[in-house]
């Protein structure tokens, strides 16, 4: 079955291949490739689609992407209060699982598009290489090393430390 | 009657003449007419051409180790895959073609979907919706066993904390030791200072 790929987050830009005149009567093979192609995979499969979706029932139900509450954060808790880890630490997981889904869209994005342009790469992509370069420094600065038994009370502390060392170099520089 | 012996005495030498010609040929006998059915005498070591078998060639007893074991059990082995496994995909078939997966949508206004629209195949929405949990009740389940094992872990540190202040007080009901009676003792031994 299909997933459910937005084929609009990436919208291919227009291509700017010149209209080529043709110069000899060779017919061009590739076209003879395409129709084979479309007539021994695209029509029958698109034919057995077409069927199915004939025969599927007409009252269609839904599914959602669940919208989660926000908790009072790991730093919002008093000390000893375990339901209030708990919930903090399970919101902590979410935000971490959507990170890590934010840093592969934006890897997508940028292998979409160095496929795309194929030879002028390095200039026409220089927007989603800073994209991806920022992003990954911002995922590795959150959770970088905190390793397999990460919790949001490692990652607190690993933000502790981030800021100690922001102040001392802040202090330093004065 | 001679001349009827005579005939007969011709035949005979004929017939022995044409079956000692098929025995002589030897394994040309096929390409014989296949006629000879038992007119006139045969001579011993004759040849005949080949019968009963419809151009398939003489039935041999071909002679192999037993098949009748491993026939049985991939016999077996089909039956019981297919068992169940027949009325399993004409399940799936089912509902894969005539029910379908679900669409993804934005949840609607002031509408809270239940736990099991939140999946897209039927099936998994059917073993969400009657098999599993719902996920608000494991989470609370989760929260009330912390939530007991979080007072008792603070009992216990209470009740350690006024363990050690009895102890150290020495005014509260606990670390009451029983001690003799004083008229019970003897303070004869003591009484006179030259004992």
């Amino acid at each position: 079955m299909p997933e459910d790929h937005d084929w609009e987050a990436y919208k291919v830009p227009p291509t700017r291949t010149p209209v080529s005149e043709r110069t000899t009567s060779v017919p061009n093979p590739v076209n003879y490739f395409q129709t084979a192609f479309s007539y021994v995979f695209d029509t029958p499969v698109t034919f057995v689609r077409e069927l199915i979706e004939r025969l599927q029932t007409k009252d269609k139900f839904y599914y959602y992407h669940q919208k989660f509450r926000r908790v009072p954060d790991l730093s919002e808790c008093l000390e000893g209060d375990y339901l209030c880890y708990y919930e903090a630490e399970a919101q902590w997981r979410r935000d971490r699982m959507v990170d890590q889904q934010i840093v592969e869209i934006v890897q997508e994005r940028l292998a979409a598009c160095k496929q795309r342009e194929g030879p002028n790469q390095f200039q026409n992509c220089a927007k989603e290489m800073e994209l991806l370069a920022q992003v990954t420094k911002a995922f590795q600065d959150r959770y970088g090393d905190l390793g397999y038994h990460g919790n949001a009370r490692t990652c607190l502390m690993k933000q502790k430390h981030r800021m100690m060392e922001e102040r001392k170099a802040a202090e330093e520089k004065q | 009657m001679a001349a009827m012996s005579l005939v007969l005495r011709a035949a005979a030498a004929w017939a022995a003449r044409r079956a000692g010609g098929a025995g002589t040929t030897g394994t040309t006998g096929i390409t014989r007419i296949t006629g000879i059915t038992g007119i006139g005498p045969r001579l011993p070591g004759t040849l005949v051409p080949v019968r009963h078998s419809g151009d398939h060639g003489k039935r041999m007893f071909i002679i192999k180790a037993t098949s009748f074991y491993d026939s049985r059990f991939l016999s077996l082995l089909r039956f019981y895959i297919f068992l169940t496994g027949i009325p399993v995909a004409v399940l799936l078939t089912y509902i894969n073609v005539f029910v379908g997966e679900a669409e993804l949508a934005e949840i609607p206004e002031g509408y809270v979907p239940e736990h099991w629209e939140y999946y897209k195949h039927p099936i998994t929405r059917w073993i969400a919706r009657y098999i599993l949990d719902p996920p608000e009740k494991n989470y609370e389940k989760d929260m009330a066993l912390l939530h007991v094992e979080a007072q008792k872990c603070e009992l216990r540190m209470l009740e350690l904390e006024a363990r050690r202040l009895m102890r150290h007080r020495g005014d509260g009901p606990w670390y009451h030791y029983e001690t003799p009676d004083k008229n019970l003792v003897d303070n004869s031994v003591k009484s006179t200072p030259d004992n």
